[in-house]
């Protein structure tokens, strides 16, 4: 085979566009050409999209301007999301960015002595021990480096944007750097007849779109990596049966919170993200329990504006392709598998799928070991973001309608089984130094839907009630003062990176 | 619910029993709970040294200990790598330098400028890349004026019974009980210990019982499911010989691990001497016949108090069965080819602390801590067996043998990816980061068939530069580093003042 050289990026949206503008970066288009087909036609899945902090590598690789990014983008900021009625009705916890308290010194992680203060009687509040989660909370955002003692590390923040223009912004990134975009339909696909490769795809116009190298970014439907190669798919369902998701936008009545928040319903959850200039929502249910109609029913009815579209209906099945890489055809974006927006986990898999290729990706011919090699690294990210997600269904005291009374009662893979297990008995949640949800997040979402560790590490008694309470004081102290430093989130986004009026009519 | 843990019981000897000791010691024993170590019969010979990788000092700080003492109490010799000759016919000896986090070059490993560079003609070798090798070649000592941060540390060789001589000193001040002893009995009750009966009668009862014993496994030998799991299929050393030589001046910064025909000799300079030890299979060679070989093979003559032993390398199926842990060697064991022993005793311990149980009950912990463990073993392992799969000794029955063997698929896949890429696969657990398998690899002669295409994206010009200047920095940086005898003349005038103003 011939040096890779021209890169053909099938369906545009945020997956395609992503790809096309790393690429764009990365390799340039002097000694490679990137051409994005895309058809007006089909449109794009992309709704109000909320991000984990990850994305800031994404951004640094492009090396985009914050600012910048978040004017073109109608973004905001986001420090967490807020769980309402997960663990039952009535109840709330918020699972922030950032981490929970700070470091004692020889000590062991600091949840242990915080499970230790409640189990002696202590307030169960534990917001006031996360920056991140203070300042949502009262609506604050600034960016804040670590404390220069050290105790505090920066405000962890991510971004909840508009992915239509999210795309478009890529766009206009990736074309000024020389990647072409084709405007048409792919009617067919063109294989070696030996080596099975993809050769070309034909568009509907009988245009002729030659490649070296394939991404699948056609959506659920994994125009080539299952139309083509037939990669499988492993069903997930069984541990995650929502299968559906009704959006609408709704004006916006309130200043944009710096935070995602999900509502659980009788059939699933309902999101709301926050942009500068209206509001994303969405319904995630399971179409056993709930039908599509009275879904977007119940979401109009619950929405906290004027809806400004059309209720848009999504159908989906959770899991993964099986195979993420094929030959000379990778799947990135939804043709890779989908898990739902719980845990704002999509263009993470996204960001991860484009940087994995980069490491792996072929001069010349396609190393199969490489490709094994990214396959595997996918599952694991897979696995363990399915793990987190189900946690939130499975560990839950509602049973106030046959969908939370299936989730309750469901069984859960193995590697979650054990997780769960270590963390009832003494809050664990060290698991693998490589997981993309660390402690925090593990502790946040278990013990906010009621999973409570009987006990905590024996070294967290090393301290005097006083000196516990001491050290407890200067965290909650050191934090207060953070919080109370910061502006409104309002206030953050109009001194430096307010959308511009044309951005907000769009 | 059951009771909370109060009295943990160590059993072993030598460093692993008292780093055992001082690290529960040193987290726990402010929570109220008390440690006692049952100290049984040493297994360590006069010429025993310990090679250690630079983390040992982490340990050394956590618990409190001072390093100076290493160096004025253990005869130790701090090193900067280990230097791998006669691994091949015919390519030179390389070093494997401790490396730590090489900085990136254009953003990327540099690594992949080397596989882009060497494709297109450079010929300076890898390990001059590596600020550790290069200190190591130039007989220095991986320090910086001030304290400042180095991309590269220093290991150490100790005398092995002045070190556990130290460090028993050092735990029983922090007030910890012991007694010598030896086991006549382990009293059980299902998948637990409810005491162990010493040789004087003395019962000796605990919430938990952590086995230092080393590779005689005093405890865990003797719980349900802790059977050992053969590694000989892969490595077939059996044998180990220790020895001493007289000590080398100046005094080297590294050690050096020769390939001979049966297997392999290590030479670790101590201050006062050599340390000698050779590692080798018995189907191939006798004991006698090495220890004739021996002032060849190590190009010195040998003193008289050479010893033998048994090798076995495998391990156990569980660490942690009911109340008892096994840490180290009692959990699995290998060669000393990379300097892990102790390493091995430290990262278990690490893994203890973490997991410590919190109840003298059902011990949910001890899954995970198994499955650390063997990751841990695995990856040691596999980073062992390189050095025998990658060998280029041909025509030499032991080490064709070597070479043609399949290896475990966790190793090939490390070996696959990094043929195809140059970039190493890396496994949770790790004690090897990707410098240090890149250094071995290619340092046995691996070369990558491609590189990252990120790197074609640096103009020739650019790439140019990145090398020389990484050249020129590790010049400047090692010509700036004491030579070792000045290292630990320095060490010594410290605690000469020291001592003064105590005084």
């Amino acid at each position: 085979m011939q040096q890779v050289k021209d890169i053909v990026v099938v369906g545009g949206g945020t997956a395609g566009w992503m790809a096309a503008a790393a690429f764009a970066k990365v390799l340039g288009t002097q000694a490679h050409t990137i051409t994005l087909v895309e058809s007006e036609e089909i449109g794009t899945v992309g709704v109000g999209e909320a991000t984990i902090p990850p994305i800031m590598q994404y951004n640094a690789l492009l090396g985009i301007d914050e600012d910048e990014f978040v004017r073109e983008t109608n973004a905001t900021f986001k420090l967490g999301i807020e769980f309402i009625d997960w663990r039952k009705k009535g109840s709330s916890y918020f699972h922030p960015f950032g981490v929970f308290g700070a470091n004692i010194k020889g000590g062991v992680g600091f949840m242990n002595y915080w499970l230790r203060w409640v189990q002696a009687g202590g307030d169960p509040d534990y917001s006031h021990f996360i920056a991140e989660g203070e300042a949502a909370r009262e609506g604050r955002f600034a960016r804040v480096p670590a404390s220069p003692d050290g105790q505090l590390p920066r405000l962890n923040y991510a971004y909840q944007f508009d992915a239509a223009t999210y795309a478009a912004y890529l766009r206009g990134y990736a074309e000024r750097r020389g990647a072409v975009r084709r405007e048409g339909k792919v009617v067919d696909v063109e294989q070696n007849p030996e080596t099975g490769y993809i050769e070309a795809v034909k568009l509907a116009d009988g245009t002729r779109v030659a490649g070296d190298f394939f991404i699948d970014c056609s959506g659920f439907r994994g125009l080539l990596i299952e139309g083509v190669f037939k990669a499988g798919f492993d069903d997930w369902s069984h541990w995650l049966p929502n299968n559906r998701a009704v959006a609408v936008p709704c004006e916006r009545v309130e200043d944009p919170t710096p935070f995602t928040r999900s509502t659980a319903r009788e059939a699933g959850w309902q999101w709301r993200i926050p942009l500068q200039h209206r509001t994303g929502n969405g319904y995630v249910f399971c179409d056993s329990y709930l039908s599509e109609d009275e879904a977007a029913q119940r979401l109009l009815e619950r929405l906290d504006g004027k809806p400004l579209a059309d209720p848009k209906i999504l159908r989906f099945t959770a899991g993964k392709r099986r195979l993420g890489w094929v030959k000379n055809c990778l799947a990135v974006g939804l043709s890779s598998g989908f898990l739902e927006p719980l845990e704002s986990t999509s263009i993470h898999l996204i960001q991860i799928a484009i940087m994995k290729l980069f490491e792996f990706f072929p001069q010349r011919e396609v190393n199969p070991v490489l490709i094994d090699m990214y396959n595997r690294e996918m599952d694991v990210l897979y696995d363990h973001v399915r793990d987190f997600i189900i946690g939130h269904y499975k560990v839950t005291d509602r049973d106030d309608t046959p969908y939370w009374q299936y989730c309750r009662s469901m069984s859960v893979p193995d590697s979650l089984g054990a997780k769960l297990e270590l963390f009832s008995d003494r809050g664990e949640t060290r698991w693998l130094p490589s997981d993309l949800f660390g402690e925090t997040s593990w502790f946040a979402v278990l013990y906010g839907q009621g999973l409570i560790p009987r006990s905590y590490h024996p070294v967290a008694n090393a301290l005097s009630d006083d000196e516990l309470q001491r050290a407890l004081a200067s965290i909650s102290g050191a934090i207060r003062r953070r919080v109370d430093a910061l502006p409104s989130h309002a206030a953050f986004i109009e001194s430096c990176c307010a959308a511009r009026p044309a951005a907000t009519a769009a | 619910m059951t009771r909370r843990i109060e009295q943990v019981v160590v059993v072993g000897a030598d460093a692993p029993a008292w780093m055992a000791a001082a690290a529960i010691q040193n987290s726990v024993s402010a929570a109220g709970i008390r440690v006692r170590v049952i100290e049984l019969p040493t297994q360590l010979q006069p010429a025993d040294a310990y090679s250690a990788l630079p983390e040992l000092a982490g340990f050394h700080h956590r618990i409190g200990l001072p390093e100076d003492l290493l160096f004025t109490l253990c005869k130790a010799v701090p090193i900067a790598g280990r230097r791998f000759s006669n691994w091949s016919g015919a390519a030179l000896p390389f070093i494997h330098g401790f490396d730590r986090s090489p900085p990136p070059a254009a953003g990327l490993g540099f690594t992949q400028l080397w596989i882009k560079g060497r494709q297109k003609g450079l010929r300076t070798e890898f390990e001059n890349f590596s600020l550790a090798s290069v200190a190591a070649k130039a007989g220095r000592v991986p320090v910086a004026a001030g304290g400042a941060a180095l991309h590269a540390a220093f290991g150490y060789n100790l005398d092995a019974g002045a070190y556990s001589a130290l460090l028993r000193h050092f735990t029983m001040r922090g007030g910890v009980e012991s007694k010598a002893a030896t086991i006549a009995d382990v009293e059980t009750e299902g998948d637990r210990i409810i005491a162990v009966i010493l040789n004087d009668g003395e019962r000796v009862e605990a919430d938990l019982f952590v086995d230092a014993s080393g590779p005689r496994a005093a405890l865990i030998g003797r719980m349900r499911g802790a059977d050992v799991e053969s590694w000989r299929e892969w490595l077939p050393c059996d044998r180990m010989l220790v020895a001493s030589a007289r000590g080398l001046r100046p005094l080297p910064a590294f050690s050096q691990i020769s390939a001979f025909r049966h297997g392999w000799i290590g030479l670790s300079p101590l201050q006062d001497r050599t340390a000698v030890v050779a590692v080798y299979d018995s189907r191939e060679t006798s004991d006698q016949a090495v220890l004739e070989d021996l002032p060849a093979l190590a190009n010195m003559p040998i003193g008289g108090d050479a010893i033998v032993s048994g090798l076995s390398q495998g391990i156990r199926r569980r660490a942690w069965v009911g109340n008892c842990v096994a840490i180290g060697e009692s959990a699995f064991s290998l060669e000393p080819l990379d300097g892990t022993q102790l390493h091995i005793v430290h990262y278990c311990i690490s893994q203890l602390m973490t997991l410590f149980p919190v109840e003298a009950g059902a011990f949910p912990e001890a899954e995970l801590y198994d499955r650390i463990v063997h990751r841990l073993a695995v990856n040691l392992r596999d980073f062992q067996l390189a050095h025998y799969k990658l060998n280029r000794r041909f025509d030499m029955p032991f080490w064709d043998a070597c070479r043609d063997a399949a290896v475990p698929e966790t190793l090939q896949r490390k070996l696959d990816v990094f043929t195809a890429r140059g970039r190493v696969p890396l496994n949770d657990d790790e004690t090897f980061q990707e410098q240090d398998w890149d250094s071995l690899f290619i340092g046995h002669g691996l070369m990558p068939q491609s590189y990252d295409p990120r790197v074609d994206a640096i103009p020739e010009q650019e790439h140019i530069a990145q090398v020389q200047a990484r050249l020129n920095d590790i010049v400047g940086l090692v010509e700036a580093m004491p030579p070792v005898d000045d290292f630990l003349a320095g060490v010594n005038s410290r605690q000469a003042a020291e001592a003064e103003a105590v005084g």
